[in-house]
């Protein structure tokens, strides 16, 4: 197991390299220039070559690109071209709502999506499985933005349950935090749990094939204890290698759930500096959305040991 | 028998249905008069003391700082917080804010002299005195990285001759001072806070104002809360104002209706009808100085301020082939279809509204396409003429350059158009990588800086590399005539001539479009776009 996490820090610390040259010279292929996004309207030759020097990016690139990589391997992201806030401080203060609007959205994900997959697979081929397939079905194929809309209509402007936008912090007051976060995690929650459902109904489904099932069933077991003991839990195993890899998505679904409920997360930071051209910002958030799905994919290996102890990493059981 | 009298019925109504499908269902509305509100009064109503307005807007402001900020609503959130020596009023004239009255000028225009108001403090305490506006100038006009120094004109030096006095001294007349000095440039910064921060006075920006700048949280909002040294605090209501950023109309729009925002601006033509028929919405409209138009490529090869060069077509030879183009446009039916009337067409980069517009300058190409078309072959081009047209990828904008393309079509023109995201189009712009483009500006009180940087050889906004000797003398003359009417009259001269040459086909003016909850009043807009929330309050009972 440690040669075989030491193995998987060196792939990390690679991918973080590759990642690192892919950005940088990515965000400078894009057309636009940092200077004029920022000038808008009231460009300035004068003003716009001082703010390229202020920036650096009157140097040759790979000076640039030099100073980029020291730079953030001591810790210094830089300073936002448009704000001059620093970038590490931009992040501090967005990730957490993106996290949190994640936390609730898999909650929201799991427990619909892992209800209506059981459901379906257990009432296989009757009511029950047709509504659970097309609450999938609606899931995967509405755009979040147009639920999210829809949501603010009827649910904000028309009755007047949920506020429109705004978000106050978890650690500041948890329920006022909930009531804020509550549309935004169920509707970027909505697309996950249709995935969940999916792959629990077919997880299911098989396991509930099987020899120990039947087996547990022959013992005189309880249908609830076959159903959550032995189909469930060895169902489990896929399903949160899914959740594990949606985890990724559910950042870039959050660019637009934050968008439209005004949410200061990631996924606006992220939307906001690609469109003024925020180098510095845009190269940190993509190594910081990098560096997650390292950790992410390497919590998922982790975690089937834990669920399975059948499953050994390294070749040692 | 009976089936065949059905199957009449039916053709009869599919013959109606292709009718009607020829039939041109929906007109465009007739032209309809719209009437400048730019305040939503207090009146004799009881204004609740206190409480927290908050306003959706439509961008986020860059840094806030009067000396580098080049974005426009960073002014939005300025106003609250950092008054300025002039102010424009409701007509769109220039008032004293914290001057005591308007410059009085010397020696041929070459000096300006600016009195002072009396007993007024910055937030932080520090004095308001001649000393203090000479800093934040001097800093307007030394600063690497000020955005200011050329709104300022050529001056030589500035002086302090008392207390509530400052003088600036110039190498030429500069009439648009008063006009800048309403802007950014006359927003006066507190010379403690200066010496505190430096270059980051950005980010806890000290000025005199009705509030005091309380916290940002980057790309979200900005908060200021009340003052209580402002000279005028018995005037405020609110205890403090939350600028909420919402890029996206539809968004702001439905937070307006929550009641989760009092206030929003750039509401788009599209939702404003709907809007403004809604119980609880008022509605603020102004027509602005600024200018939307469609910029041909002269000779913008090098970027802006380079000098122009040579490009070897029709259009950016032949001054013929862009007065085609102008004149097969149908200004007014295009703002009524695109805009559903709620933009005025405009041709010309001064405002009929301004107090510099004069006869020429409200002239007008006419819509002609038989004349287009005449145009054309006399300058030997064969029609129809394929252009390619750089637009912005917004939806509005779409919806302009087709109605744009069907337009010139009639005039013998093949327009291709091309959308890009707006910060990629900035960069075309002024990199000369255009044939034709479709961008605006969003205007200033004072001609000179709707004209001169757009129009004057090798100037910073020059970006169709149009060079003429006689507008850049008219320009030149124009800047330096303290005259009003004589300023006005030569305004005219320079628009005469550029809609000869046809560098920039204005098209149309935008109205700022400002909607608000009617629980809340003292609301204004006037016509430099900015929303003024520094005497708004909620009505009692209300809120």
């Amino acid at each position: 197991m440690g040669r075989y996490l030491l193995n998987r820090l060196w792939q990390a610390a690679l991918t973080m390299f590759l990642s690192s040259v892919v950005v940088f010279w990515g965000v400078r292929a894009l057309p636009g220039d940092p200077a004029l996004a920022l000038a808008g309207e009231e460009a300035d030759p004068e003003r716009l070559a001082q703010v390229r020097a202020d920036l650096g990016l009157d140097q040759p690139v790979l000076v640039q690109y030099w100073r980029f990589v020291t730079d953030t391997l001591s810790g210094d992201l830089g300073q936002s071209v448009r704000t001059g806030t620093p970038v590490t401080e931009l992040i501090g203060a967005t990730l957490p709502v993106t996290l949190w609007l994640s936390l609730f959205a898999i909650v929201v994900a799991v427990v619909i999506g892992i209800g209506a997959g059981v459901v379906a697979a257990v009432y296989r081929g009757r009511w029950p499985e047709w509504v659970a397939n097309a609450f999938a079905l609606v899931g995967l194929s509405v755009p979040s933005f147009w639920l999210g809309i829809l949501a603010i209509l009827y649910l904000s402007v028309g009755l007047g349950w949920f506020p429109a936008s705004g978000y106050v912090p978890v650690t500041e007051n948890p329920v006022r935090a909930a009531y804020y976060l509550f549309l935004p995690a169920v509707i970027l929650g909505t697309a996950l749990a249709a995935v969940v459902m999916r792959q629990t109904r077919s997880a299911m489904l098989e396991s509930l094939s099987t020899d120990y099932v039947r087996t547990a069933r022959a013992k005189g077991l309880s249908r609830g204890r076959v159903l959550s003991h032995y189909a469930l839990r060895n169902s489990l195993i896929v399903v949160v290698t899914i959740i594990g890899l949606q985890l990724g998505g559910l950042i870039s679904g959050a660019v637009v759930t934050e968008r439209i409920f005004g949410l200061p997360g990631f996924g606006k930071l992220t939307l906001d500096s690609v469109f003024t051209r925020d180098y510095p910002v845009i190269q940190a958030v993509v190594l910081v959305v990098t560096a997650a799905y390292i950790v992410i994919n390497l919590a998922v290996d982790v975690l089937y040991s834990l669920i399975n102890p059948r499953i050994r990493v390294g070749g040692r059981s | 028998m009976p089936t065949r009298r059905a199957g009449a019925a039916v053709l009869a109504c599919l013959v109606a249905l292709v009718l009607a499908g020829c039939y041109q269902v929906q007109p465009p509305p007739e032209r309809v008069e719209r009437t400048d509100v730019t305040d939503a009064p207090i009146g004799d109503r009881a204004v609740r003391d206190g409480g927290d307005l908050v306003m959706g807007l439509s961008a986020e402001p860059d840094v806030l700082d009067p000396t580098t900020s080049s974005s426009l609503y960073t002014r939005y959130v300025m106003n609250t917080i950092c008054e300025k020596l002039y102010d424009t009023d409701a007509k769109g004239e220039i008032v004293p804010q914290l001057a005591s009255a308007l410059p009085t000028l010397g020696d041929g225009g070459r000096t300006v002299t600016i009195p002072l108001r009396d007993g007024i403090e910055f937030a932080d305490g520090t004095p308001f005195d001649a000393a203090a506006v000479r800093t934040t100038l001097e800093r307007h006009l030394n600063k690497d990285d000020s955005s200011r120094a050329s709104e300022m004109g050529p001056i030589t030096d500035i002086t302090t001759p008392d207390d509530r006095t400052v003088r600036l001294a110039y190498e030429t007349p500069f009439a648009p001072i008063t006009a800048a000095l309403s802007d950014r440039a006359g927003m006066i910064m507190s010379p403690q806070a200066l010496d505190r921060l430096g270059d980051d006075f950005g980010t806890a920006p000290v000025c005199v104002g009705p509030f005091k700048f309380r916290e940002r949280v980057p790309q979200t909002s900005i908060s200021v809360e009340r003052d209580p040294r402002y000279y005028a605090a018995d005037e405020v209501n609110l205890d403090t104002i939350t600028y909420r950023i919402m890029t996206d109309a539809n968004i702001r729009a439905a937070n307006l209706r929550s009641g989760d925002v009092q206030v929003i601006d750039s509401v788009s033509p599209q939702d404003v009808d709907a809007l403004d028929r809604e119980d609880g919405v008022g509605l603020l409209q102004v027509g602005s100085f600024g200018y939307q138009g469609v910029t041909f490529n002269l000779g913008n090869v090098d970027g802006t301020g380079e000098p122009p060069g040579e490009i070897d077509t029709p259009l950016a030879q032949d001054p013929r082939v862009r007065q085609a183009f102008e004149h097969a446009i149908d200004r007014q039916a295009l703002v009524n279809s695109v805009f559903n009337n709620w933009f005025e067409p405009a041709c010309s980069p001064i405002s009929p509204t301004s107090e510099f517009a004069t006869e020429a300058s409200d002239a007008c190409p006419a819509y002609d396409p038989a004349l287009s078309k005449k145009l054309l072959e006399e300058a030997g081009v064969d029609a129809p003429l394929e252009l390619t047209m750089q637009v912005s990828n917004t939806p509005d904008t779409l919806r302009l350059a087709q109605a744009l393309q069907a337009a010139v079509a009639d005039g013998g023109f093949d327009l291709q158009i091309s959308p890009v995201e707006y910060s990629t189009l900035l960069d075309v712009q002024t990199r000369g990588d255009f044939e034709l483009l479709q961008l605006g500006w969003s205007g200033r009180v004072d001609p000179h800086g709707n004209t001169f940087a757009f129009l004057g050889s090798e100037q910073g906004n020059n970006y169709s590399g149009y060079s003429n000797p006689e507008v850049d003398a008219l320009l030149d003359r124009a800047a330096q005539q303290t005259d009003p009417a004589q300023r006005a009259q030569t305004y005219g001269e320079v628009v005469t001539q550029v809609q000869e040459d046809d560098p920039i086909v204005y098209l149309y003016r935008q109205r700022n479009l400002t909607a608000y909850s009617e629980d809340v009043a003292g609301v204004s807009t006037y016509a430099d776009g900015v929303v003024r929330l520094g005497r708004a309050g909620f009505l009692a009972g209300e809120g």
